[in-house]
């Protein structure tokens, strides 16, 4: 096998990636025994000082509220990048960007039947899709992540990914609960209110409730989809890696379950999403 | 350690294996329904493979759910 000068240089980076990863991780990675002692599946949970009779609202999950934050304000300033010099002859970004949006809005084009409803859905949908495919990407990606130990949070670096907003349920159902408030706004303006209310009732009205089971079931298998494959995959990662004692399988893992499982099910989402909204339309 | 947590501890454990074993039944049938299903299309239509493969990888990803809530059960008793 010959190489040219250029694939030497990439194969070579991307092993000394490796090496400085591996020397990184080496003295913190903890033994088999402390498994128990990790903060395996905690969150760190600020409570506001002031607000502490509020209970539940005083209480913010701060790397889900600050990651989802950054994340937005990337998407942001990528997209008016990409758009202040929109030219006929795209440069790499803008290809890149035409090529995603042009397949998501073919899927949308297939899917809902009726074509004045094709772009908000579009838009919607595709918001989605961004937010959560690099909120996903960033957890096959080692950085800083933080475990609760002790009450206290404890921050670790280049031991695991970073952490995530959809690792976090509250994102995932807030997101869930948004699509299905959304697929009712989209059927309220289809139908009219009165035949869509008389869709609950449909085909018998001893059926009711039957229909309401299934409509609450919607958010709960769609949020916990999301959810179980994320927050399930980091632990799976976790737990494997201990066999080898970080050494070179978390990459593989963290390729598999970070970026190929979270890109599915980046895309799982927004497809059911569009499936929702235009069942509702129908 | 007390008899009492003894027997806890091997009934989480238990109940993790059992919850991910035969949680993991349903999923493998309707996967390799899935993948069978989009074998047969692709032998039958080799120009559809770039569309069958990507289908198959979203219908995949939907049939593997409830795999997934064995699995943060067994993590849920294991953990918690």
């Amino acid at each position: 096998m010959t190489l040219s000068k250029k694939e030497k240089g990439f194969v070579g980076t991307i092993l000394v990636l490796i090496l400085i990863f591996w020397l990184l991780s080496l003295p913190r990675s903890p033994g088999m025994d402390q498994l128990g002692q990790i903060g395996i599946g905690t969150k760190w949970i600020y409570t506001i000082p002031v607000m502490e009779d509020f209970g539940f609202w005083s209480r913010i999950n701060l790397l889900t509220v600050g990651v989802g934050a950054v994340i937005v304000l990337g998407l942001i300033l990528f997209a008016r990048s990409v758009g202040k010099k929109f030219s006929l002859i795209p440069d790499r970004r803008q290809s890149f960007v035409e090529l995603l949006l042009e397949y998501l809005y073919n899927t949308v084009d297939d899917t809902v039947s009726r074509k004045e409803f094709v772009k908000p859905i579009f838009v919607i949908s595709t918001t989605l899709f961004l937010f959560i495919a690099v909120a996903n990407i960033i957890s096959g990606i080692p950085g800083i992540s933080v475990s609760v130990i002790d009450g206290r949070p404890v921050f670790s670096f280049f031991t695991d990914t970073w952490a995530t907003p959809t690792a976090d349920l509250n994102t995932n159902a807030t997101y869930a609960v948004m699509v299905l408030l959304i697929s009712y706004v989209f059927g309220i303006k289809a139908k009219g209110f009165k035949k869509w209310a008389k869709s609950f009732f449909e085909p018998i009205p001893l059926m009711f409730p039957m229909n309401l089971v299934g409509e609450i079931s919607k958010p709960i298998s769609h949020s916990l989809r999301l959810f179980g494959n994320i927050y399930g995959g980091g632990i799976l990662v976790f737990i494997l890696s201990y066999m080898v004692k970080y050494m070179l399988l978390p990459i593989g893992l963290w390729g598999f379950f970070g970026m190929f499982i979270g890109l599915i099910q980046a895309l799982v989402f927004s497809m059911l999403a569009i499936a929702y909204i235009s069942s509702q339309i129908e | 350690m007390e008899i009492t947590d003894a027997i806890v501890q091997a009934a989480k454990f238990i109940g993790a294996g059992l919850c991910m074993g035969i949680g993991a039944i349903g999923p493998a049938i309707g996967q390799g329904n899935v993948g069978g299903h989009a074998m047969d299309a692709m032998a039958r239509q080799p120009e559809m493979a770039g569309t069958l493969v990507t289908r198959m990888l979203l219908s995949m990803a939907v049939a593997e759910s409830t795999g997934l809530y064995s699995l943060l059960i067994a993590f849920i008793i294991l953990f918690v």
